[in-house]
């Protein structure tokens, strides 16, 4: 009994509020790298996802298959609400402090210019669209990994992890399990060649990392908690160490998921435990409070 | 290597600049690609098919098997999905495939006639022979593995459940049912579901029993079950409050309510036109049937993805509820005008 391809999820955004004022910076107890590694999310979601939702929002006109339009659209809600709550995520790291200003007014750069319009008109800015199309299907695969990842990640729990902050990890996580599919249905409705697939992983994937590396850093040398520590300064063996204890993803998931995503009869559908994540939204309290969970 | 159409970065660094040429590259090269793409074909999904029996376990319910008018075989689904039916008359009404998913050569619905229902009440005329358009099949209650269940069903809300309750007896796991109702002639399904456990099966009609608390309902569940419930609307949401934190619970999730007691207004869009709003619509259906691409999501307020500004006028959802897109802006989907009309700007 588990839920395939043949079994199309109605995907709908949850209503879910989050609620972060106690929360700690090492929101894993005595963590701080693994906690900042997993807060980079909220400094590049809030303007990826608000990328994504503009990106799909435009391309929704040239979908010429009505199921597959429900999808998105149903994609677009989740993302906004993803958005939003790791706004108030990064909101409350600068409250508690955390100066990283600089890292988000780059990151907005990149969304809103890089990844913008670029002053593109008629059949060219309809080709950058569906070339960003193509992006978002790649990072979509990551976050596809990450959510897969943390429905299953015990040693969080067993860490004593913020019970709220994994809630909204988890939520979003099965969320991202959920409607894994879209982006790649939407690439392959049109244009689908592998090459131009391939290409854009081959942008989103170093980007990704090296944003997620930046990001680590500035929180780690930013955190006023961290002054006069050793752990203001990230490095890569104890991030090896915190993913080999289970607190963060490892690399070899990153290379995996490159791996997979160059199998040109790649789908979504065949990676990824549909039934975790309607398991977990069906007891996450954020999920439950919102109602109309599935 | 120019990066036309962007602005510089506010913070120069070299990856900020390799990025920047990295992006300008991939929009050329995305126009070039534009020159071989394929511009998407028209797909059509939805599935001709015709009545081939009705039949009316109890008065007022009557169970449509409906059959391919082609020759391929229909979409595979599993319990918990429902199909979106479209009525001769032009009307859409939604609902549960209670059938065999096994079985790809029939879906079968199972529809209450309502009182003043128009949906229903054309379900219960149809005769075996006639058309009708499908789209989906769709799940909005999936069924996930878990180590038992406990299923309940309020009346007519047996129909996602009964492919449910045959689907974790045929994997071996531990399941129960009850099935509340006003009577039991008025409990459809549930008698065959019986035969498959009778033990496992609790048929409780409300004029014998009682009307069950949230607690009746959960009464002897084990805690590792998940609790997968449909009925009617204060049924799931007093079984949703009483399902221990920490233990499944599972209700198909529903759209929007229906506007009651909405009054017509004007939507002046800045750059025209305007667009008059009836009593019982919202202001994105109306604003789309001239701006279809307006973006939406939810319809409930709360995505934000509608939300727009307001040059003019004020918005809430009723007297009671603010506009949850907040001061100057609205949310098309539930915001309403105060006064007659509002003025909004759809430029992003
Ligand atoms: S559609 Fe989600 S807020 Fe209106
Ligand atoms: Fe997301
Ligand atoms: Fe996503």
């Amino acid at each position: 009994m588990t839920a395939t391809d043949d079994d199309r999820i109605a995907l709908q955004a949850r209503d879910v509020r989050f609620d972060f004022s106690g929360l700690r910076t090492d929101w894993i107890p005595g963590e701080p790298l693994a906690s900042h590694v997993i807060d980079v999310l909220h400094m590049l979601l809030p303007e990826g996802e608000r990328w994504f939702v503009e990106v799909f929002s435009q391309a929704l006109p040239l979908v010429r298959d009505a199921a597959l339009a429900e999808d998105v659209r149903g994609f677009i809600g989740q993302e906004a609400v993803h958005a939003e709550s790791h706004q108030g995520a990064q909101d409350h790291l600068i409250d508690a402090g955390i100066d990283v200003s600089g890292y988000v007014e780059q990151i907005e750069w990149i969304f809103s210019d890089l990844l913008g319009e670029r002053g593109l008109t008629g059949a060219e800015a309809r080709e950058w669209l569906v070339e960003r199309v193509g992006l978002i299907a790649a990072v979509e695969h990551f976050t596809a990994v990450l959510g897969e990842w943390i429905l299953h990640s015990p040693d969080l729990d067993a860490a004593g992890a913020d019970a709220e902050m994994l809630d909204m990890l988890r939520w979003h996580g099965a969320e991202e399990v959920e409607h894994r599919s879209v982006a790649h249905d939407l690439y392959m409705h049109l244009d689908g060649r592998y090459l131009r697939r391939i290409r854009a992983m081959l942008i989103g994937g170093p980007a990704l990392a090296k944003l997620w590396t930046d990001g680590t850093a500035v929180l780690c040398a930013r955190d006023p908690r961290l002054r006069g520590t050793p752990q203001r300064r990230v490095r890569l063996r104890d991030y090896l160490r915190a993913a080999r204890r289970g607190l963060v993803p490892g690399p070899g998931m990153f290379a995996k998921a490159v791996l997979t995503y160059l199998n040109p009869r790649f789908h979504p559908a065949r990676y990824g435990d549909t039934d975790a994540a309607i398991a977990y939204l069906a007891v996450s309290p954020a999920a439950r409070r919102a109602g109309g969970t599935a | 290597m120019s990066t036309a159409g962007t602005a510089p970065p506010p913070h120069p660094t070299p990856a900020a600049n390799a990025l920047a040429t990295i992006t300008t590259v991939a929009a050329r090269l995305a126009v070039r690609s534009g020159h071989r793409r394929r511009p998407a074909g028209p797909v059509d999904r939805s599935l001709p098919v015709e009545v081939r029996a009705l039949r009316r376990p109890c008065p007022d319910v009557a169970v449509l098997d409906l059959v391919p008018a082609g020759s391929a075989p229909l979409p595979r689904w599993r319990p918990g999905a429902h199909v979106d039916v479209e009525l001769p008359s032009g009307l859409l009404r939604q609902y549960s495939l209670c059938g065999d998913p096994a079985d790809r050569s029939a879906y079968r619905i199972a529809v209450r006639a309502v009182p003043g229902g128009a949906g229903s009440a054309e379900v219960h005329a149809l005769t075996a022979g006639t058309r009708l358009r499908l789209h989906g099949p769709r799940n909005a209650f999936p069924l996930a593995t878990a180590p038992s269940y406990l299923f309940l069903a309020g009346g007519i809300g047996i129909t996602p459940i009964a492919p449910m309750v045959r689907a974790a007896h045929a994997a071996g796991i531990p399941w129960r049912l009850v099935h509340t109702g006003r009577d039991l002639a008025s409990m459809p399904l549930s008698d065959e579901l019986a035969a498959l456990a009778p033990g496992r099966v609790h048929r409780r009609p409300d004029d014998t029993a009682g009307v069950p608390t949230a607690a009746d309902l959960l009464s002897g569940m084990d805690d590792g079950a998940a609790v997968h419930c449909c009925g009617p609307p204060p049924m799931i949401e007093a079984v949703r409050r009483a399902v221990p934190a920490g233990q499944r619970f599972h209700a198909e999730r529903f759209s929007p309510p229906p506007i009651r007691e909405g009054r017509p207004f004007t939507v002046r869009i800045v750059g025209g036109p305007d667009v008059a709003v009836p009593a019982d619509r919202s202001a994105l259906d109306a604003v789309r049937a001239v701006r279809p691409d307006v973006p939406y999501s939810c319809r409930q307020g709360f995505c934000g993805t509608c939300h727009v500004r307001l040059v003019a006028g004020t918005t809430q959802v009723d007297t009671a509820t603010p506009d949850p897109a907040g001061p100057g802006r609205t949310a098309l989907c539930v915001g309403r005008a105060a006064g007659d009309e509002v003025e909004v700007d759809l430029g992003r």
